[in-house]
C-alpha cells in the first residue's frame, strides 16, 4: 500500500490530459469573467461574496485536478490563488489595485502553464507571480486551514416574491421518466430563485429533498409538478425555514454558488461525435437528393393520385430534415462571448505595457456560433484587439494634442444577419496612414498598386505576406502572427475580412463569417457544361447582365452597378470551359464596398441545401473552389469560395482593376 | 449488482477514481457531481461504497457524510473522504462526521484501490 497523497512513478493519469484540459478551460473562462467583475470592487470594504466564493471554489478544483496530471507549477499558482481568496473572504484584506493585478497576472500564468502543458513549449517562470500573491496573503498574517468561521449568509429572497416549499421525493418511475433531483433543480431555477435546498429523511424512512423556492406559481404549474413527485406548499416564514435548513456548526470553509446548481444540467460532448452526427446527417441530405432525383424520374410513370402523396411524404422528409440539421448545428453552437471574454485581460495587460489607457467595449456577447469557428477565430480576433491596442490607440499625450479624449475606446462586437455572423472590432485611434503603408510596403518590395490608395486596397497590402509594421510591437501585437494570417483563417473558413479606416479617426475591422459550415443552402449555377455551387450566405444579390453591357479595361471586364464599377469574373474564362451563346449572364455579386465582385455564369438553374465535403487532396486543391459536393444525382459538383475568388481578383488580375475603378471614377 | 457511488464535481476526477477502481469488476459506478445528487442515488438503490468529495458547489462533503450517517439506509455504508484539503482540521471534521477512510488529493490510483478493497471486504482501515 502507498502512502496517502503521493502518486508512484507508474500509476499516473497521463490518459486524462485530455479531460484536464477541457476542465481547465472551463474553469479558467468562468475565472476571467469572474475577475473582471470584481475589479469594480478594488479599494472598496464590500466585495461581492459570492463572487469570491465562486473564484475560491474554481481555483480550488483547478489545484486538485493539476495535482492529480502532475502539473506542479499549475497546482502551486492555483493554490497561492486559492489562499489569497481565502484571505479575502475572510475580510481580513481589502482588495486592492496591486491584489487585483496579481490576480489577473496569477491566472494569465496558470493559463500559459497549462497551454505549455497542452501544446509545448517552454514553461513561463511561475515564482516571481506566485511571491508576489504569497506575500499579499503573508501581509495579513494568515496561514493556511484557519478559515473555519465562515458561513454563507443565503441569499435574501426578494421580499415581495412569494416563498414555497417545493418538495420531491425521487423514485425509480421517476427516474425513467428522466426526473431526478437535477432536473427538479433545473424546472425550479427556470421559474423562480431557489434561496435553499436540503435533503431530509421522511417519517417513513425514505429521502426527500426540499427546496425553498421564490416565485410567482399559478395552480396549473402546481398540478403539473405534482405529476411529476413534486409537492408544492406555501413556506411558513422565510426564516425559520433558513434556520432549520442551516448545517450545524461547519467546520471548514464552504463555498455556495447559487448559479452553479444549474450546471449539471449540461452535458458535455466531444466536439468529434457532434462531427459524427453531422457527417449522417450530409449523408441524409445526399441520400434524401438521390431519392428526389429518382422520384422525377419515375412521375411521368406514376398515377397522379398516388404521385401526390409520394410528393408529400417527400416534402415531408425534407422539412424533418431540415429541423434535424438545424438541431444539430443549434448543439454545436456556443456564444461568442468565449472569445469576448479574454480581451479585457489582453486590452488591460497590453495598455499597462504601453502606458495608454484604453476601454473595451464589448457587444453582442450572447451571439452563437460554431463551437468550430469559435476556436479558429480566437487567434484572429486577438492579433486584431491588440493591433488596436498598440498600433490604433494614440498615447494619452498624442490623442490630447488631437482634441480627443484622453481614454482611447475599442468596441467588439458580434452580430448575426441570417446565416453570417459579423465580428467587428472598431477602435477611435489614428487610424491607418496611407501613405506609411505604402512605403512599409515598398520596402518590403511588395508591388504597389496605382491609383488611389483605398481601404481596400490598404488591407490587401497590409495582408500581404512579408508586411509587418513597426518592429517594437511586433512582440506585442503579432508574436510572428501578421494580418496575412488573420486573413488566411478568415478564408478558410469561407468568410471575408474588410477594412475601414480614416487617419485620426479610426479603424475599424469587419470579419464575416458563416455561422456554421458542413451542410449550407446554395445556389446551383451552369456554366457551360459545368455545374457549380454557390453558398448562398456569401451572396449578396443576383442580378442579370446582358453581354453587351460588360465593359472591357484593360484585361478585365466591369459592369457599372449601383453607380460604381463592379469587376466581373466569368467562371467560364477562370476555368477555361467554352463561352455562352446566350446574351444574357447571370452575375452573383460577393463582398462589400470597395472589395465587391461579380462572379459571372451562364445561367441559375436552382436553389438547394448541399452537403460540403473538403477537398483533402493538396494536388486537386485550387484556390476559389472550397469543396465539392453530390447534389443527389450522382455527380460532383464543385463550390465555389466567393471570398478566395473575389481576394485573387484584387491581387492577381492585378491593379488593373484598381486602374478601372480609377478610369470610371 | 453491488454499485459504488463516485461523488465529485470535477468530471475529471470523476474518470479518474472510476479508472482507479476499474479492477473491482463486480460493481456498479454510479456518478454524482453535487451532495443532492450523490444523496439520490442512495435513495433510489443501495450502494457499497461512497467515494465522496469535500468541497462541492451547492452542498459541503461533510453535512453530505452526517446526512448518510442519519438515514438507515447508508448508516453503515463505508465512504471514502478524497479531498485536496490536507489539513488536520479537514481530516478530523470528516473523519467526526463518520468517514471511514480519508485520502488526499492528488492519489495513487493503487492507495485508493487498496482502501475500497479493504473497505469492501469489512476490514478495518
Amino acid at each position: 500500500m502507498t502512502q496517502t497523497g503521493s502518486p508512484q512513478d507508474d500509476a499516473t493519469f497521463p490518459d486524462f490530459l485530455d479531460d484536464y484540459f477541457a476542465e481547465c478551460d472551463e474553469h479558467l473562462t468562468s475565472v476571467r469573467r469572474l475577475l473582471l467583475s470584481l475589479e469594480g470592487s478594488v479599494g472598496r470594504p464590500e466585495i461581492n461574496r459570492a463572487v469570491l466564493d465562486e473564484l475560491f471554489r474554481h481555483f480550488h478544483s483547478l489545484k486538485g485536478i493539476s495535482g492529480m496530471v502532475e502539473l506542479r507549477q499549475a497546482e502551486d499558482l492555483a493554490h497561492r490563488l486559492e489562499d489569497f481568496l481565502r484571505v479575502l473572504r475572510q475580510g481580513d484584506a481589502l482588495l486592492t489595485a496591486a491584489g487585483m493585478d496579481a490576480l489577473f497576472d496569477g491566472t494569465q500564468m496558470l493559463e500559459q502553464v497549462v497551454n505549455v502543458r497542452r501544446s509545448g513549449g517552454t514553461f513561463p517562470k511561475v515564482r516571481d507571480v506566485a511571491a508576489r500573491i504569497a506575500q499579499l496573503v503573508d501581509a495579513r498574517g494568515v496561514t493556511r486551514g484557519e478559515d473555519l468561521s465562515t458561513t454563507d449568509a443565503e441569499p435574501a429572497p426578494p421580499s415581495t416574491t412569494p416563498l414555497w416549499i417545493c418538495t420531491f421525493s425521487p423514485s425509480a418511475d421517476l427516474v425513467e421518466r428522466g426526473i431526478r433531483v437535477d432536473t427538479v433543480r433545473g424546472r425550479l431555477t427556470g421559474v423562480g430563485e431557489i434561496v435553499n435546498a436540503v435533503p431530509r429523511v421522511s417519517a417513513d424512512g425514505s429521502i426527500a429533498f426540499d427546496f425553498l423556492l421564490a416565485a410567482h406559481l399559478d395552480e396549473g404549474t402546481t398540478a403539473a409538478w405534482r405529476v411529476d413527485g413534486i409537492e408544492v406548499t406555501r413556506a411558513p416564514d422565510a426564516t425559520q425555514m433558513a434556520a432549520a435548513s442551516e448545517p450545524a456548526d461547519r467546520d471548514e470553509a464552504e463555498t455556495t454558488s447559487p448559479g452553479a446548481a444549474v450546471s449539471s444540467q449540461f452535458v458535455r460532448v466531444d466536439l468529434s461525435r457532434l462531427d459524427e452526427l453531422m457527417r449522417s446527417v450530409g449523408d441524409l441530405v445526399i441520400g434524401r437528393a438521390r431519392l428526389a432525383d429518382t422520384l422525377s424520374r419515375i412521375e411521368p410513370r406514376v398515377p397522379a393520385g398516388e404521385w401526390r402523396a409520394i410528393q408529400e411524404h417527400s416534402l415531408m422528409i425534407d422539412r424533418q430534415l431540415r429541423t434535424l440539421r438545424e438541431g444539430i448545428m443549434r448543439v454545436r453552437l456556443v456564444p461568442v462571448g468565449e472569445i469576448f471574454r479574454r480581451m479585457p485581460f489582453v486590452v488591460r495587460d497590453l495598455a499597462r505595457e504601453t502606458g495608454k489607457r484604453v476601454r473595451l467595449e464589448l457587444r453582442g456577447q450572447s451571439t452563437e456560433i460554431d463551437k468550430f469557428l469559435i476556436e479558429r477565430m480566437m487567434d484572429p480576433i486577438l492579433h486584431l484587439v491588440r493591433n488596436a491596442v498598440s498600433h490604433g490607440i494614440e498615447t494619452v499625450d498624442e490623442r490630447v494634442r488631437a482634441g480627443k479624449r484622453p481614454e482611447g475606446t475599442i468596441v467588439l462586437s458580434a452580430a448575426t444577419a441570417g446565416d453570417i455572423v459579423c465580428l467587428d472590432i472598431a477602435d477611435d485611434g489614428r487610424g491607418i496612414d496611407p501613405d506609411a503603408v505604402i512605403e512599409r510596403a515598398r520596402k518590403a518590395g511588395l508591388t504597389i498598386p496605382s491609383g488611389p490608395a483605398d481601404s481596400a486596397t490598404l488591407l490587401s497590402l497590409i495582408c500581404a505576406p512579408g508586411f509587418s509594421t513597426r518592429d517594437e510591437s511586433d512582440r506585442a501585437s503579432g508574436r510572428g502572427v501578421g494580418m496575412s494570417v488573420v486573413q488566411a483563417a478568415v478564408e478558410e473558413l469561407s468568410g471575408t475580412l474588410s477594412l475601414e479606416t480614416e487617419k485620426g479617426t479610426g479603424t475599424r475591422f469587419v470579419l464575416e463569417l458563416p455561422v456554421t459550415l458542413a451542410i449550407t443552402d446554395a445556389l446551383i449555377a451552369k456554366t457551360g457544361p459545368e455545374t457549380f455551387a454557390v453558398p448562398q450566405g456569401s451572396v449578396r444579390e443576383v442580378i442579370e447582365v446582358a453581354v453587351e453591357t460588360l465593359l472591357q479595361v484593360e484585361e478585365n471586364e466591369i459592369i457599372t452597378y449601383r453607380g460604381a464599377a463592379l469587376p466581373i469574373v466569368r467562371l467560364s474564362r477562370l476555368f477555361g470551359l467554352p463561352e455562352t451563346t446566350r446574351n444574357r449572364l447571370h452575375v452573383f455579386v460577393v463582398g462589400t464596398g470597395s472589395a465587391a465582385i461579380g462572379i459571372a455564369v451562364d445561367r441559375i438553374v436552382g436553389q438547394r441545401e448541399v452537403v460540403v465535403r473538403a477537398i483533402a487532396d493538396r494536388l486537386v486543391k485550387v484556390a476559389g473552389i472550397s469543396g465539392a459536393t453530390d447534389l443527389g444525382d450522382g455527380h460532383v459538383v464543385l463550390i465555389l469560395d466567393p471570398a478566395m475568388l473575389a481576394r485573387q481578383m484584387r491581387e492577381r488580375p492585378d491593379r488593373i482593376i484598381a486602374g478601372a475603378r480609377g478610369a470610371l471614377a | 449488482m453491488p454499485r459504488i457511488l463516485i461523488v465529485d464535481d470535477s468530471p475529471t476526477i470523476r474518470k479518474m477514481v472510476r479508472a482507479s477502481l476499474r479492477p473491482l469488476d463486480s460493481f456498479d459506478f454510479v456518478e454524482a457531481a453535487n451532495g443532492l445528487e450523490a444523496i439520490e442515488q442512495v435513495a433510489l438503490s443501495p450502494v457499497a461504497l461512497i467515494v465522496l468529495d469535500l468541497n462541492m458547489p451547492d452542498m459541503h462533503g461533510v453535512d453530505v457524510l452526517r446526512f448518510l450517517r442519519n438515514h438507515a439506509g447508508s448508516r453503515e455504508v463505508p465512504v471514502v473522504v478524497l479531498t485536496t484539503r490536507g489539513d488536520a482540521s479537514s481530516r478530523d471534521a470528516a473523519m467526526t462526521a463518520g468517514a471511514t477512510h480519508y485520502l488526499t488529493k492528488p492519489f495513487a490510483p493503487q492507495a485508493l484501490l487498496s482502501a475500497a478493497q479493504d473497505l469492501l471486504r469489512g476490514a478495518p482501515l
